[in-house]
């Protein structure tokens, strides 16, 4: 078993800051800009594989003009957002509908702070990592409240009052999902949770518990972030364009960018509990196997959960239809919110008589 | 599946059942949804997309493919319109206007030229099926887009003149000569009105100088585009009208 | 008319705000959904009244896609009429031509063969198919899910070649003429067609995965918008519409015209009426419509396809001629009235869509805007067909 050294920007900071300022500052502004332009950079390329992975589940190409295979689509699709016209409503309320996207992007951006991408990518890394992306990602629910009810457009407002109940309910479940990680790991720091799933991920290592709580997580944050099946508040067949209808140009690319990000934090956070996060795939005891595995750095695999479960949100997107508004509260305090209280009651069970693989020694 | 003895099939109604079976067969059914889609991804060679513009070479519309309509002249440069105007009767938008003269020579009716608005016709191919000569054909050309409205109106004639079966029979060529006089043909956008005439430069409706020439095999289609000259065909039509 | 319906809805908000007057606790409230909407399927109008989610009133106002292709047809003659047909319903484009067809041939005691009859039947059932494909796909993208709409289209895709390959054209055909059929068939059609059918089948069972059988689809059907036989035969609803409520009244069953009488086929009928039977319905149309294919298409018989000469202008004797066929949607009839001449004093056409369109509003209320959406969806319509 091979240990990791996890050493994230705000410590680097912290240890540079009594030597020399100048050096804090740099490592301040590194994570700036880290932060900044990860969100462009991978809001324009998760658009773009969106693009491409719903082109090919049906039977299309996708883009194909810019550049080899419509590579720089999105560059181009940035640049048409950033010059269009900024259109704001007459008769809208117009602070709020100029604030709500910046409300929006924020909270995106802190969730993406203490994401660990790696040991050594990580902004900041707090004892309380579960409960603060919690929180924070809870905060992106005042933007789209905000542009809804701003807007003063009856069709921004259901939308807005659908995201509203939508994500303050799945809310629950989803904590519900993320507490018996923070159970079996015994630690709510993200780099803490990561490190305890050196011998074996979550997903499999407490058996069934793990997959029930994963598939719980995966679905109240697919609510939470308003992809389909859950994607209500936009819900483009019924209310046109949701709470973002009256929004335009770089306001708008604002929402998209954060409901993009939000995508990758909700695949990052689901790799971090429950596919083992930067760790490598290692079976405890099997020291041969873990380190043939340990080959592959910690950013890759990283990169390779991530992908994966972003893969997996956008198959669901591509194949399934949207739920009603009656349907998804029954589905949240009916069937996930019962289904997510057995087994945080069966995990605590299995932590405290060590039924799972390699119990914590 | 209830088959009655009227043959009529009776909608199966939704089976459910309790909290858990209903969770198998809904995870289940969306499994197997996920199951449809991959296996499309899955396979790049189902993409059906066509890469318009690229595949051109390779791109070929039916042989009845209904686009623009065509008034197709022989290995002589001559057609079989009689200026019988059957098909400017049979259009139902009023797109097409037979322009008829005297002949010179023969002194009956004959073609002088053959209007067609493509941007009023609705390529219904009422023409097509009603002229008694079957001397119109719509062919599938559907690059057709212009920036200018009136640049849809073509004339489809290359020659004011008798039909070929009345010109082959004329063997000398001098004489054949003096029976038609070249238009212009309107293969591509070109503005019909105003004084210069692309190709021509002839005024409308002022006296056509006889070009002496012996018919052309294919004579060269008009410019592509000839903006400065572009206005609408209504001269023509009322010039027909008059006619 | 439509200048009533647009000031009695205004009258109708303003009462009922001002009944309100803010008093109570919760306001209903009037909601435009189109005639730019992604659901309304082209320029339809539908005023709702809201009450948060729930819809209790929808109020259809139509005429954003007016044309007066009635008026049109008084000033052409009956042959050039049929090519404003297609722009109606324009997903039945060959049913719709057929309906002006058969009209003119009753009046004017034109007979037609057996093969223009069989070669209409192919490919108003071709058509038939090809609508619904759309449907589906559409259907699919009014639930929320994309994919759907591009598998449907996909396999259209491959009617659409058949029919242009024989036709010309893809959407607006103009194909069956009064005496026969404007070009007989293409001597692949045949081929092609078995091509299509043994192309078509498995993927019509992945559609049945891939929507009918899911789980969220059959529970956003389920129930909703029940429209009663009675209602339905009351309001004029025909086609899968009608037959879904449960009153099996099919044009090709119960009075057979073309060559639909040597074709075995079952009427699919439902039993409550709601979106599900809907649904169901048109889906096993598609199944039926490719039975009768199956059996017609070896059989053609020889002859001309067209009996009488394309003809610019056809008499039709002075009096009412009504003819009917059933299009994807529902019943097509088209009434010419004649005085004798070569052009018709006036002509009516009655579409499947207008009648089908109105249930909405008795099926609607009660249910949420989302669940409108589904309701229209399952309702089929094609806005143009509507305003004529």
């Amino acid at each position: 078993m091979s240990s990791w050294e996890v050493k994230t920007i705000a410590q680097r900071a912290a240890e540079a800051m009594p030597e020399s300022v100048l050096a804090g500052a740099g490592y301040v502004l590194l994570a700036v800009g880290f932060a900044a332009a990860f969100m462009a950079l991978m809001g324009m390329a998760l658009i773009y594989a969106e693009r491409k992975v719903a082109a090919h589940f049906q039977c299309r190409l996708g883009p194909m003009r810019v550049g080899p295979h419509g590579i720089f689509q999105t560059v181009a699709d940035t640049i048409k957002l950033l010059f269009k016209e900024d259109i704001v409503p007459s008769q809208s309320d117009k602070l709020l509908h100029l604030f709500a996207p910046y409300l929006s992007m924020m909270a995106t951006l802190l969730a993406l702070l203490v994401l660990p991408m790696s040991p050594v990518v990580q902004i900041a890394d707090m004892n309380i990592g579960v409960l603060y992306v919690t929180a924070v990602t809870g905060f992106g629910v005042l933007g789209v409240l905000l542009a809804g009810w701003s807007s003063n457009n009856k069709w921004s407002l259901l939308g807005a009052m659908r995201a509203g109940a939508q994500i303050i309910s799945y809310e629950v479940s989803a904590t519900m999902a993320l507490l018996v990680v923070v159970m079996f790991s015994g630690s709510m720091q993200l780099s803490k949770i990561v490190e305890s799933q050196a011998e074996g991920w979550w997903i499999w290592r407490a058996p069934v518990i793990g997959l029930v709580s994963f598939v719980i997580f995966l679905i109240a944050s697919l609510a939470e972030i308003s992809r389909t099946p859950f994607d209500l508040p936009e819900g483009e067949s019924e209310l046109t364009a949701g709470f973002h209808t009256e929004y335009s140009g770089l306001r708008f690319a604002m929402f998209f960018l954060a409901e993009f990000i939000n995508m990758f934090i909700v695949a990052g956070m689901a790799a971090t509990l429950f596919l083992g996060g930067w760790m490598p795939f290692h079976i405890g005891g099997f020291d041969t196997f873990n380190s043939v595995m340990d080959l592959l750095p910690p950013g890759a695999w990283f990169s390779l959960k991530s992908g994966l479960v972003v893969f997996l949100i956008m198959w669901f997107r591509w194949t399934f239809p949207r739920l009603r508004v009656d349907q998804l509260m029954k589905l949240e305090w009916k069937i996930l919110l019962p289904i997510g209280f057995v087994n945080l009651f069966a995990a605590a069970a299995s932590v405290v008589f060590g039924w799972y693989f390699f119990p914590i020694r | 599946m209830v088959v009655s003895e009227s043959n009529q099939v009776v909608a199966p109604p939704i089976q459910r059942g309790g909290f858990f079976s209903n969770l198998a067969t809904g995870l289940k059914s969306l499994l197997k949804g996920m199951g449809i889609t991959f296996h499309y991804f899955s396979r790049p060679s189902t993409v059906v997309t066509q890469q318009y513009p690229e595949n051109r070479a390779t791109l070929k519309m039916f042989d009845r493919y209904r686009m623009r309509l065509s008034l197709p002249h022989d290995e002589n440069g001559f057609h079989k319109c009689t200026a019988c105007t059957i098909c400017e009767q049979a259009c139902p938008n009023s797109s097409i206007r037979i322009v008829s003269r005297k002949g010179a020579v023969t002194n009956k009716t004959e073609l002088d030229r053959f209007i067609w608005r493509m941007d009023s016709c609705t390529f219904c191919n009422a023409c097509v099926v009603a002229c008694p000569f079957s001397c119109l054909k719509m062919s599938g050309d559907f690059e057709c887009s212009v920036y200018d409205k009136s640049l849809l109106v073509f004339n489809l004639t290359r020659y004011a003149g008798p039909t070929s079966t009345v010109l082959m029979k004329v063997t000398d060529p001098q004489e054949r000569a003096k029976m038609w006089e070249p238009r212009d043909v309107y293969s591509g956008p070109v503005p019909l009105r105003g004084t210069a005439v692309p190709g021509g430069g002839r005024t409308l409706g002022a006296p056509e100088p006889v070009k002496a020439s012996a018919p052309v095999a294919a004579p060269t289609p008009a410019p592509a585009t000839a903006p400065a000259a572009s206005a609408t065909a209504l001269a023509v039509e009322e010039e027909g009208g008059k006619k | 008319m439509s200048a009533i319906t647009v000031t009695s809805l205004d009258e109708r908000i303003r009462r009922s705000i001002g009944a309100d007057g803010g008093a109570s606790t919760t306001q209903e409230y009037f909601v435009n959904m189109g005639p730019q909407h992604p659901s309304t399927h082209g320029v339809l109008r539908l005023v709702l009244k809201l009450d948060g989610e729930n819809v209790r009133e929808v109020i259809p106002v139509l005429g954003y896609i007016h044309r007066g292709v009635e008026k049109m047809g008084e000033h052409l003659s009956y042959r050039q009429f049929v090519h404003l047909t297609d722009r109606l319903d324009y997903l039945s484009a060959l049913a719709n031509n057929w309906a002006v067809a058969k009209a003119v041939e009753k009046a004017a005691n034109i007979e037609t063969n057996e093969r223009i009859e069989t070669i209409r039947t192919i490919v108003a059932e071709l058509q038939r198919i090809a609508s619904h494909q759309l449907w589906w796909g559409v259907f699919g993208m009014d639930l929320g899910a994309f994919t759907p709409f591009l598998y449907g289209f996909r396999d259209r895709e491959k009617i659409s070649d058949i029919l242009e390959e024989t036709i010309g054209a893809r959407l607006t055909m103009n194909y069956i003429q009064p005496g026969g059929v404007m070009f007989d068939i293409h001597p692949d059609f045949q081929r092609k067609v078995k091509e299509f059918l043994t192309y078509f089948r498995p993927k019509l069972e992945e559609y049945e995965t891939l929507l009918t059988q899911n789980v969220i689809v059959q529970e956003r059907m389920r129930g909703v918008g029940v429209l009663t036989a009675e209602k339905a035969v009351s309001m004029g609803a025909t086609g899968p519409v009608l037959r879904a409520s449960g009153v099996a009244h099919d044009l090709r069953r119960s009075e057979p015209y073309g060559v639909y009488a040597k074709a075995a086929f079952d009427v699919p009928v439902g039993r409550n009426g709601d979106c599900w039977d809907r649904y169901w319905v048109r889906i096993e149309e598609i199944r039926q419509s490719m039975r009768i294919i199956e059996q017609l298409i070896d059989n053609i018989p020889e002859g001309k396809h067209l009996v009488v000469k394309p003809a610019v202008r056809t008499k039709v004797p002075e009096g009412i001629h009504y003819s009917q066929v059933e299009t994807a949607r529902g019943i097509f009839g088209v009434m010419l009235v004649s005085d004798g001449k070569d052009v018709p004093y006036r002509i009516h056409v009655r579409t499947p869509n207008f009648n089908n369109l109105w249930t909405v509003t008795e099926t609607a209320p009660g249910w949420r805007v989302a669940d409108l959406v589904t309701i229209i969806s399952s309702l089929d319509i094609v806005v143009p067909d509507i305003d004529r």
